[in-house]
């Protein structure tokens, strides 16, 4: 028996060794984000003008992105800079926005943990969850036929698989290019209904008896709502993730969810 | 009966015999650390602004991953690589010194013996896998225990279909320094060309791939083997895969086999 144990003692040992050396070489820093930051002792935050409720013009209550990473910013001694990017959300294409690592740390205010969104920027997921929703008088789609006026948004939610639905479902769409137009020809009754991303439909003056709903659960996923990070940023990420966690646990997240109305995953808008 | 156990004991002593020098021998250990750092610490590190976005929606590669989490299971490839077609040395070492042949003297089949000294060889080729995922958190990538437990299952069968192919050189090869000259020239050329550094966009055409990379390197990277065997390993790591998600397991077990097979005809002529 104590051949046999004998016998294992070393390759244990060797093993062991192998894998402390890993597990400490693990926690090396891949980056220096997070250094550059403490360095500056400033986090830079990008977000819209408005996208309610994540983002708002009320200094009192300027938004749940807001005064979420302001909490995380504080958890890591940083002092946060809101910068107010028009540019945010003018057009499809994330790169005519313009936002650089100059400008920005942080980019949120209607930023969706999609695999589109991850292709250009690394995510930190928020409680908050969004996808495609319809707005209607009746509550429901028109039938094949019908016309609806769709407003993409930016966030990233998968459009390409939006207008393959629509198409299958024989409706006829209305492109629509600003929060305006959408609810202009919803109000003309040009289309039946809408459709459009979770959180646009706050910052509108929907026509009354507007009823929102989710698309069909089983063709469209739901998404969280994330902190946008640029791509490498490992140790940001890392220290920001470790912060949002504590926040949690302190209850934090709890009363800001609370304090703007944002309902968790599985309620419907 | 008694002979079914006969034959599990001789299988179980050169598993054992394979399993306790592969472990007590510490350089084939830095080997197997040495690699994973040069290609994540260094390489991974290294490459990885050039690959990070500075305009938002402006990135080289639009994948939705770092490059190191890219490079992450490909690493894992290359040390089951290394590991498993080395083991042919220990082919090559029993031959030499005698060792072979009182095996094969023994009443044990050959083709038990030879599926001792792979089980032996592939499991200390996964692991050397194994060793890699302990750096997934400076990889930044998550893994549960049911990722762990389907990776290390491709990793032995792919570790197993290796060190089979090992033995399957080893048989053509008659000397230790031919041996290391012939590996390098067979383990590096299939690692470049397997996607494992770069990738193939998957949001690009064919045509679009080939004025990427010139046509020839992306046929290349389309008839080697490895390369699925890396997208298998990167669709259970971190749920990524560059082709057809089934193409990476059936490939990795027809290697299995296939290299199985020759290496039992070409040990039973030895």
């Amino acid at each position: 028996m104590s051949a046999v144990r004998n016998r294992w003692i070393r390759p244990a040992v060797n093993l062991l060794i192998v894998v402390l050396t890993l597990t400490a070489l693990s926690y090396l820093p891949p980056d220096t984000s997070l250094a550059d930051r403490q360095k500056s002792g400033v986090l830079k935050l990008c977000v819209p003008p408005s996208y309610p409720p994540l983002v708002t013009a009320d200094a009192q209550q300027p938004g749940f992105d807001i005064e979420l990473t302001a909490k995380l910013a504080e958890r890591l001694g940083l002092r946060l800079n809101v910068n107010r990017l028009s540019s945010i959300g003018t057009d499809f294409n994330p790169r005519n926005w313009s936002l650089t690592r100059g400008q920005c740390d942080i980019i949120a205010g209607g930023v969706a943990d999609t695999v589109q969104t991850r292709s250009f920027l690394e995510t930190i997921p928020t409680p908050i969850e969004t996808g495609w929703v319809a707005l209607s008088n009746t509550g429901q789609l028109p039938a094949a036929g019908g016309s609806v006026v769709v407003l993409p948004g930016t966030s990233g939610l998968d459009r390409l698989q939006l207008s393959g639905w629509l198409r299958r479902q024989s409706l006829q769409v209305i492109p629509a290019r600003s929060p305006q137009q959408f609810v202009d020809v919803l109000a003309s009754g040009r289309a039946a209904a809408g459709i459009t991303e979770r959180f646009l439909t706050a910052g509108m003056a929907l026509p009354p008896g507007s009823r929102t709903f989710w698309l069909p659960d089983a063709q469209f996923s739901r998404f969280r709502m994330a902190l946008g990070l640029w791509k490498g940023d490992q140790t940001l990420k890392r220290a920001l993730l470790s912060a949002l966690q504590a926040t949690e646990a302190a209850g934090e997240l709890e009363a800001l969810e609370s304090r703007y109305h944002v309902e968790t995953i599985g309620k419907a808008p | 009966m008694n002979g079914v156990v006969m034959a599990l004991r001789g299988l179980y002593g050169v598993w054992l015999r394979e399993i306790t020098r592969a472990t007590r021998d510490r350089a084939q250990l830095i080997g197997g650390i040495s690699r994973p750092l040069i290609w994540l610490l260094i390489l991974g590190v290294g490459l990885n602004p050039y690959f990070r976005g500075e305009v938002y929606g402006e990135v080289r590669f639009v994948i939705p991953y770092t490059y190191l989490q890219f490079l992450f299971p490909a690493v894992i490839v290359l040390n089951i690589m290394y590991t498993s077609i080395q083991f042919a040395v220990s082919v090559i070492w029993d031959r030499e010194f005698g060792f072979l042949r009182e095996v094969l003297v023994s009443p044990m089949p050959r083709w038990l013996i030879l599926l001792g000294k792979v089980l032996g060889g592939a499991t200390v080729a996964t692991l050397h896998g194994a060793l890699v995922l302990v750096l997934a958190r400076f990889a930044d990538v998550t893994l549960s225990l049911d990722q762990v437990a389907v990776a290390l299952a491709l990793m032995f069968v792919l570790a197993f279909g290796l060190t089979s192919f090992g033995v399957i050189l080893a048989a053509r090869v008659r000397s230790f320094e031919g041996f290391g000259v012939f590996s390098n020239t067979v383990i590096l050329p299939l690692y470049f060309t397997s996607s494992s550094i770069f990738p193939l966009d998957p949001a690009l055409t064919r045509a679009q791939q080939a004025v990427t990379y010139p046509e020839w390197l992306v046929f290349l990277v389309q008839i080697n083997p490895i390369t699925y065997a890396v997208d298998a390993l990167r669709g259970v790591l971190i749920n990524f895969n560059q082709f057809t998600p089934g193409w990476g397991i059936g490939v990795i077990v027809g290697m299995a086999v296939l290299f199985f097979v020759v290496a039992i005809i070409d040990f039973a002529r030895q």
